[in-house]
């Protein structure tokens, strides 16, 4: 009995010296974390929307500020979710395709300049397309003066624009981990006759096919986020904007801040993103992480 | 065989009908003078043509139509701003001469004190319902005009009388007087240009006034004259007209100015003097943003990669929960909750601060928001160069007699940040052009008393330009702008390029 006394003591001594600290860093570090999240959904569910007056607890609760979301006529949320979609859907798939496809060829392929095209395209990559933001504004006009489908206030130049805009992070994180792949499968099925394209599509595509959904959910957070070329280049009318831009003109002004609506709208903007980076949470770390962990 | 030749033949009917589509499109913009988009469509129809069905080349299939993307909104907006930042393009300063010498001349009409008014009649057609005048000036026939298009017309003689009225016009209806004052909305808003410069106006409901320009533009001696005064005005370097006595006329036109725009940013005070303040700011909020959360992300690490800790999952999940709301929307919460006096974090803290109206505690606002953003990225790179460290090493290092404060300090700390300096570098150079944070949390506020382009105590120089660009009070100006994107180019573009360079992953390459 005594040796179990003192192990269990031994035990709790240990527990209280080396791990209870750790859980009061952890609940401290977590509060911080959650913090903003926790009123947002404070906030989306208190129906007087002011900031002066909410309480973590709202004291009028209710669904006023959703019901408000959506029967605002000139600020369609719904539209807003629709743009949002149809633009980060289409423009990270197309950024996955392209960066899957010159990914392919700088981790299976032999030739020159290699190594110069990979750190070309991570340089260009570098510079922010936010700095150009002023030339894209005058591109986009100037293809709007002869084609109106790819001027400013259409969604098609932003898909193309953001389309590409990721293509050095991609590419890289893409062949990374393409080059894990053996090659040995490539040269059993070239020597069965397969030509390029059918080994990227038959063996690589399905092989890398979780890497595929890491790139493509970050490439569509990426783009949901983006404010500033998507402002530029839609405009300010309410139709066009999108959940980033559009939840904004809530709380525009000094005097027509309407809180309430704002985050109702982000918190339902919040919960799908944050969903599926919980649920992918392992392949998003290891495809974060590859770039500190390799070599 | 069959479906493959038909997948054959229906990827190469693909190709040359995309072919096809970028040549149309290039003539288009050709005809519509874009040149440059022009002659990137023909010669990206040129390449795909060579690569696809040529050129034996496998890589370059793979690659064009990346290098396609990244040439038009990449490398081509880095070249056309670097060529912007050479010119005066501002507010006042967009057209080209030739439109702006037009709109000199089209601004300044007066009236022609000789001319008698011109007598006109009020017509509508049938069908459009649109308001046409018809009166004579100068000419045997008629002009016909709805203020856009003018026309001449020769009434058949027999429905002319005798004073010059008019009684009938095929496909027009002549409004009565009374009908006449019911169109006065229209009649009001209505200038008809002729091809010679002079302009009618109606001045009531029966007469026009004539008016012709006050200027007049010598094409080949290059100068406006004012009729009126004599004075002559000339072009000046900076794309306006400019009379001998220093009197501008407006507008101007975008002309080359060459590196004025750059040289200003060092010898004009007024756009210096808060462009310093921006630089240093831009600097010190980057570095110790990465310096301060590469330092909570380790000590984090350190803390929860502990095997006895069980619930360090459930841990990591919570932290990392920054990264996965869009920061567009986490940053606008931010803002409203630092809302000074009123805001959650005052009223839940019991302190009066004003956060984002004071420039320090707006700067320290931004920190702590930043901080909220990057500190769990921080925590998975560290934790996994932690986890990356060989056991053997440490085990070898207790063997050896370290003390766990020697271990960590010796050989734990130099591998984690060897591995993680890559990163840290490249977050150095995001911070660098972290556009959103500072533009939706304090718009780069509060603003510096009269400062140029409205400069902020924390207006980083992304943000800056922006505002210079797009949002400045005292007019946009593209040149300056643009010439501040170069500035920023080279600062982000020598961190990044210094980052990759100490990156190991590149080292497997080749």
């Amino acid at each position: 009995m005594r040796s179990v006394d003192s192990i269990k003591n031994r035990k709790m001594r240990f527990w209280l010296k080396k791990v209870l600290w750790r859980h009061v860093v952890g609940i401290v570090v977590a509060a911080f974390a959650l913090f903003p999240l926790v009123w947002m959904i404070s906030a989306a569910f208190d129906v007087t929307g002011q900031i002066s007056t909410q309480q973590l607890i709202p004291v009028h609760k209710g669904l006023d500020n959703f019901v408000q979301l959506f029967s605002n006529k000139e600020k369609p949320f719904g539209i807003w979710s629709k743009n949002s979609l149809i633009i980060a859907i289409s423009a990270a798939g197309m950024q996955v395709i392209i960066g899957a496809l010159a990914a392919y060829s700088l981790s299976r392929h032999r030739f020159k300049g290699r190594k110069l095209t990979l750190t070309t395209i991570l340089i260009v990559q570098m510079f922010p397309q936010l700095l150009a933001a002023t030339t894209l504004f005058l591109i986009i006009n100037t293809f709007g003066r002869s084609y109106a489908f790819l001027g400013l206030g259409h969604q098609l130049p932003l898909i193309l624009v953001f389309g590409g805009s990721a293509l050095g992070v991609n590419t890289w994180m893409l062949k990374s981990f393409f080059d894990t792949l053996p090659t040995e499968i490539d040269e059993a099925a070239k020597i069965d006759g397969a030509g390029h394209f059918e080994i990227f599509r038959k063996i690589i595509i399905p092989l890398a096919t979780p890497i595929f959904v890491v790139t493509f959910l970050l490439s569509f957070i990426g783009i949901i986020n983006e404010y500033l070329i998507t402002s530029v280049i839609l405009g300010l009318d309410g139709k066009n904007m999108t959940v980033a831009v559009g939840l904004q003109q809530f709380i525009y002004g000094q005097y027509g801040k309407n809180w309430g609506p704002f985050t109702a709208g982000a918190l339902l903007a919040t919960i799908p993103v944050m969903t599926l980076f919980i649920f992918l949470q392992k392949h998003l770390v290891s495809g974060l992480v590859s770039g500190s962990t390799k070599g | 065989m069959n479906i493959k030749a038909v997948s054959k033949g229906s990827k190469y009917l693909f190709a040359f009908g995309f072919i096809l589509i970028l040549l149309v499109m290039g003539t288009k913009l050709y005809q519509d003078k874009a040149w440059f988009l022009a002659i990137f469509f023909y010669v990206s129809a040129a390449l795909i043509f060579y690569t696809y069905s040529i050129s034996k080349s496998t890589p370059a299939k793979y690659l064009l139509p990346g290098v396609l993307l990244l040439t038009l909104f990449h490398i081509y907006p880095a070249f056309y701003s670097g060529a912007v930042a050479f010119t005066n393009d501002s507010n006042g300063h967009q057209l080209t001469k030739d439109q702006a010498i037009a709109a000199i001349v089209q601004d300044s009409k007066i009236p022609i004190a000789t001319q008698e008014p011109v007598k006109y009649q009020t017509l509508v057609e049938e069908g459009s319902k649109k308001v046409f005048v018809l009166f004579k000036y100068e000419s045997e026939n008629y002009w016909l005009s709805d203020g856009k298009a003018i026309r001449s017309v020769s009434p058949d003689p027999r429905s002319v009388l005798v004073d010059g009225t008019v009684v009938k016009v095929g496909g027009f209806t002549i409004l009565s007087p009374d009908q006449t004052q019911a169109q006065i909305a229209v009649l009001q808003n209505l200038v008809i240009n002729l091809d010679s410069g002079i302009s009618f106006q109606p001045q009531d409901l029966e007469t026009l006034e004539v008016s012709q320009p006050a200027f007049m533009y010598n094409e080949a001696k290059d100068e406006l004259i004012n009729t009126l005064s004599g004075e002559s005005y000339e072009p000046n370097d900076n794309g306006q007209m400019v009379s001998k006595s220093g009197e501008v006329l407006y507008p101007g036109w975008k002309a080359n100015i060459g590196w004025r725009n750059f040289s200003s940013i060092i010898t004009d005070k007024e756009i210096r003097r808060p462009l310093l303040a921006v630089l240093v700011w831009t600097f010190a909020n980057a570095f110790l943003l990465v310096l301060i959360s590469f330092l909570m992300g380790l000590v984090l690490a350190l803390i929860f990669n502990f095997p006895a800790l069980r619930s360090k999952r459930f841990y990591r999940t919570i932290f990392i929960i920054p990264m996965a709301i869009p920061s567009v929307l986490s940053l606008l919460v931010w803002s409203g909750l630092f809302t000074a006096e009123t805001g959650v974090i005052d009223r839940l803290f019991h302190i009066s601060i004003p956060w984002l109206t004071h420039p320090w505690w707006a700067r320290v606002a931004v920190l702590i928001v930043e901080l909220w953003i990057t500190f769990p990225y921080m925590f998975l790179i560290t934790t996994g160069a932690i986890q990356a460290i060989p056991g053997e090493i440490l085990e070898a290092a207790a063997i050896d007699g370290a003390s766990p404060a020697k271990s960590f300090t010796q050989i734990k700390l130099p591998l984690v940040v060897r591995t993680v300096a890559p990163l840290l570098v490249a977050s150095v150079a995001m911070a660098l052009n972290n556009f959103g944070a500072i533009y939706l949390l304090t718009g780069g506020g509060p603003t510096f008393s009269n400062s140029n382009g409205n400069a902020g105590a924390t207006d980083i120089l992304i943000s800056y330009t922006y505002k210079l660009a797009f949002n400045s009070q005292e007019g946009n100006n593209y040149g300056l702008a643009s010439a501040l994107s170069i500035l920023n180019f080279l600062i982000v573009g020598l961190i990044s390029i210094y980052g990759l360079k100490k990156m190991k992953t590149m080292e497997g390459i080749n």
